[in-house]
This record gives structure tokens, sequence and C-alpha cells, in this order.
């Protein structure tokens, strides 16, 4: 409460910082010459669907965003790898115990959903998940400006 | 604090063997004088209290002028109150016979008192019509006190001597409890809006209301929509869209490209940077070809062919740095035509 005259900060990092990520994953993905077995196409859209969201928060918030912590996380677990974060020194309170009855039951629900579309928004209280949301926004529309120069690129004439 | 000053002087008062009509023309008197005369009256004080200590052995003897005297002392004090609370004036029944009070004690507690008066006058000026209307009514207290006291009288004789200075400190730290109170009930009154808990509530709502206008501008299309339920839809709806366009686009990467031929090191880093530095910062969802593929369903944003991924994967199986080139080669061309992505 009593950071209330913070200002709100989501920079974003330029795009070819998202470019040279989502590149060099890219190339990792190559050279894990899984792509070159017969496989489906949908594995190897999942692979690159993945390989955009890590790349992404990697380039955009690495472990100081709790988004991209938790984007993170998850791959990491997909992977079967225990990769042991940073510790942040402030842990967010559990919201559960903090919901009342009294707020907009709607106003509720609409946070709810927009906690489960952004990553790690779980445990997040309702402030903190609009800031954490602009800045994924902010992210979100970098990567598909990168990937889609990436896509009008590569498609021959 | 303030009627502990009132409490020796009806203690004094009351240790003459004054009538009750006596006492009433002498608050009567004391009430001309606050109506009359302003708060300056330190030098009368001073002057009494000099008188005190030069009769300091004869308080024994102390005549009714003397005590008089130091209500006339009292009186010009404007902000008494004189509303003596029914502790106080308990107190004073309680010492209705102490002619062996400490007047060293007394005059402490007078000094404390003049120097607060000093203070406190200019506060009073504003607050002394309220004061004079309280007045009236602690005068119809005294009235009806004074009565009771006159009862009283000949049961409080027995009081303790010793125990009078003490009680005297205690009576005016009493009444100051209840000046207190009264400043707090006063807060009371406007502590419902103050609440902790509402505060608290109302700063959260700030921040989120805050945050939202952030979100606001960053998101196309939400200044239309009015109300945190139709903004929070919109954001949804948003940030929904940019993930969907994500696994569209992966897709798409997937289908152009599925041997995946690019690599960091084929790549002309700096080249690359100017290509994306030069790009406009709007993105056009416009595809470059329109070639209808009925089989493809995903064709909402753009289109995909299916022929050029089977060229592409002939290409890229003959000469794939080759294929890059010439492919970064066309992505050249297409910025320096200007080409909207």
């Amino acid at each position: 409460m009593a950071s209330a005259d913070k200002p709100i900060n989501t920079d974003v990092p330029e795009k070819d910082v998202f470019a040279l990520h989502f590149l060099q994953s890219l190339s990792n993905l190559r050279r894990q010459n899984t792509f070159n077995s017969p496989e489906k196409t949908n594995d190897r859209v999942k692979k690159i669907k993945k390989a955009a969201y890590v790349s992404m928060a990697r380039a955009a918030g690495g472990t100081n965003r709790l988004w991209s912590r938790a984007l993170l996380r998850r791959a990491a677990k997909e992977n079967n790898k225990v990769v042991r974060l940073p510790r942040r020194k402030k842990r967010v309170t559990c919201l559960r115990r903090r919901r009342s009855n009294r707020r907009d039951p709607v106003e509720e629900e609409e946070a709810e959903r927009l906690r489960n579309l952004v990553p790690g928004g779980g445990g997040m209280e309702t402030s903190k998940l609009m800031e954490e949301t602009a800045h994924y926004i902010k992210c979100l529309s970098m990567q598909v400006k990168v990937m889609q120069c990436l896509v009008d690129g590569l498609a021959p004439k | 604090m303030l009627e502990g000053l009132v409490s020796p002087e009806n203690l004094s008062l009351s240790s003459m063997d004054m009538n009750v009509l006596e006492r009433l023309k002498w608050l009567q008197q004391q009430q001309q004088q606050v109506v009359s005369r302003t708060s300056d009256n330190s030098p009368e004080l001073l002057q009494i209290l000099q008188f005190h200590g030069s009769n300091n052995d004869e308080l024994l003897q102390s005549t009714f002028s003397h005590f008089q005297m130091l209500g006339s002392g009292f009186g010009p004090n404007p902000n008494m109150g004189f509303g003596p609370s029914h502790e106080a004036m308990d107190g004073c029944i309680s010492r209705t016979s102490s002619f062996q009070m400490d007047p060293v004690d007394t005059m402490g507690v007078m000094l404390k008192n003049s120097e607060e008066n000093r203070t406190i006058s200019s506060k009073n000026k504003r607050k002394s019509e309220v004061k004079r209307r309280e007045e009236e009514r602690t005068e119809k207290k005294i009235k009806v006190e004074a009565e009771t006291e006159s009862n009283m009288k000949g049961k409080s004789s027995m009081s303790n001597t010793e125990a009078s200075s003490d009680t005297s400190k205690e009576t005016s730290k009493g009444a100051s409890e209840i000046h207190k109170l009264d400043y707090i009930h006063v807060r009371s009154r406007r502590s419902q809006a103050t609440d902790r808990h509402s505060l608290a509530e109302r700063a959260r709502r700030e921040k989120i209301s805050k945050k939202m206008k952030y979100l606001q501008d960053i998101v196309p299309g939400c200044k239309k929509v009015t109300g945190q339920a139709g903004m929070l839809d919109e954001i949804i709806n948003y940030v929904q869209s940019l993930q969907t366009q994500i696994e569209f686009l992966s897709m798409k990467l997937a289908f152009l490209n599925p041997e995946l031929e690019l690599s960091v090191e084929d790549l002309y880093v700096k080249q690359l940077q100017d290509y994306f530095t030069n790009l406009p910062v709007v993105i056009a969802s416009k595809p470059s070809i329109m070639v209808d593929v009925p089989l493809f369903p995903l064709d909402q944003q753009g289109s995909l062919d299916l022929s050029v991924i089977n060229l592409s994967q002939t290409t890229s199986t003959e000469a794939p740095s080759a294929s890059w080139e010439t492919q970064s080669r066309s992505l050249y061309n297409t910025s320096s035509l200007g080409f909207h992505y």
C-alpha cells in the first residue's frame, strides 16, 4: 500500500532482442535433430510455439517478471528438468483468503479469467495482475510482430 | 486540567463558611469579569502569587478577603470552562475542611495554568461565544451543586487533610481525561469514513483503477468501453487474440520451413537488426501473397501456400544457405519497397 505512487514500469526491450532470442531458440530446435526424423506437423507447431513463448520470456523479463518466471518454470517442467530459478525477495501473498464477498462478482469473475490467461497469474493480487498483464501484452504484441516479419520474409513470392 | 484550577478555588470557598447566596453573587461577579475582561491576566496572577508567598505561614489565619482575591485571580481566565465535572466536585466536597492545604502546591498548579492560559488565550478568542454558553449552562450546574454542598457540609468536615494536595492533582488529571474524551468523541464521529479497512479498500481501488487506465492506453479499442467489467473483457479478448496469433504464426513457420533451415550462424545479425529497426511499427496483418487454399482451415488472418512449402522443401534440400540468402535478399527488397507489415 505504501508504493501507491510508484510509476508503472512496463518497459519492453527492442524488437531485435526478441528476434535474436527467437532465432536462437529456433536454431537450438534444429540442433536437437528432432526435426530430421519424420514428425507430424502438430508436434512441430507445438515446439515452435513453445520456443516462441520461451524466447519471449527470456527476452522480456528473464526472471524479473512474474509471468516470465511462470513461463520459464512451466517450460522447464515440460522438459523434466529441475531448474532452480533465483528466488525473489518479495513473495506475493496468497490471494484466496483475501477475497471477500462484497466486491463486484462480475468483475471478480473477469479478473479470474484474466488470471487463467496470464501465466503465473494464479497467485497475484488484482493490481499486480494488471501490471503484469500490461507488460505481457506489450511483449506478446512485440513477439507477434517479430514472427510476422519472419513469416513474411520467409514466404517466397 | 482546567477544572483542576476550579477545584481548589471551590475548596477555598467552601472552607469558608459562606452562605449559598454569597456564593451565587460571587459567581455572577465572576461571569461579569469573564465577559468584560480580556484574557491578559498574567500580571494579576503574579501579584496574587506574591501575596500568597508573603502569607505563606499565615494561611491558617487566612481571611475571607484572601480567598476572594484568589477567586478574582481565577475569575478572568475565560478558558476555565467553569464546568466542574462531578468528579471534581466530589473531590471538592471531600476536602471542604482542609485548612492546612499546602499553598505552594496550589501555587504550582496556578503557575502552570497561567502558562497554559497564555498559549490557549489566542485560541479561545474564537471560542469565547461558545464558552459563554457553556458558562451559562455550568452556572446552573453550580447552583444545584452548591445546594447539595450545603447539605453535605456536616458530613464532609471529617475528611483527611494530608490527602488533599494529592487528590487535587488527581482531580485535575480526571478533568483532563474528560476533556480528552470529549475530543476523541468528536473524532469518533468522523472516523466512520476514515476507518482503517475502508481506507485500505479505497487505496486498493485507486491502485487498480490507475492500472486499468494504463492498460486502456495499451489495448486498442478499449477506450470506447465504459465500466471495469467491459474493459476487463476487452483486455481478455486482446490477450487471447495475441496468443492465438502467436500460435497461428508458429504454425505458419512450421509449414513454411519444415526443415528449419534457420541458423544464427547463417544470418548476418547486423543486417537483421537493421531490417528489424527499419520496420514500421504498426503490424498490418494483410498477407503478401493471397492464394486460396481451401484445405487449410486457418485462413482468417492470412493464407498459406502449400505449393510454396513444397518448393521451399525442395530448395532447402538443394542448397540451404543459398536459399536463405535469396530469402533475405527478398526480405530486403520488400522492406525497401515500403512493404506494409
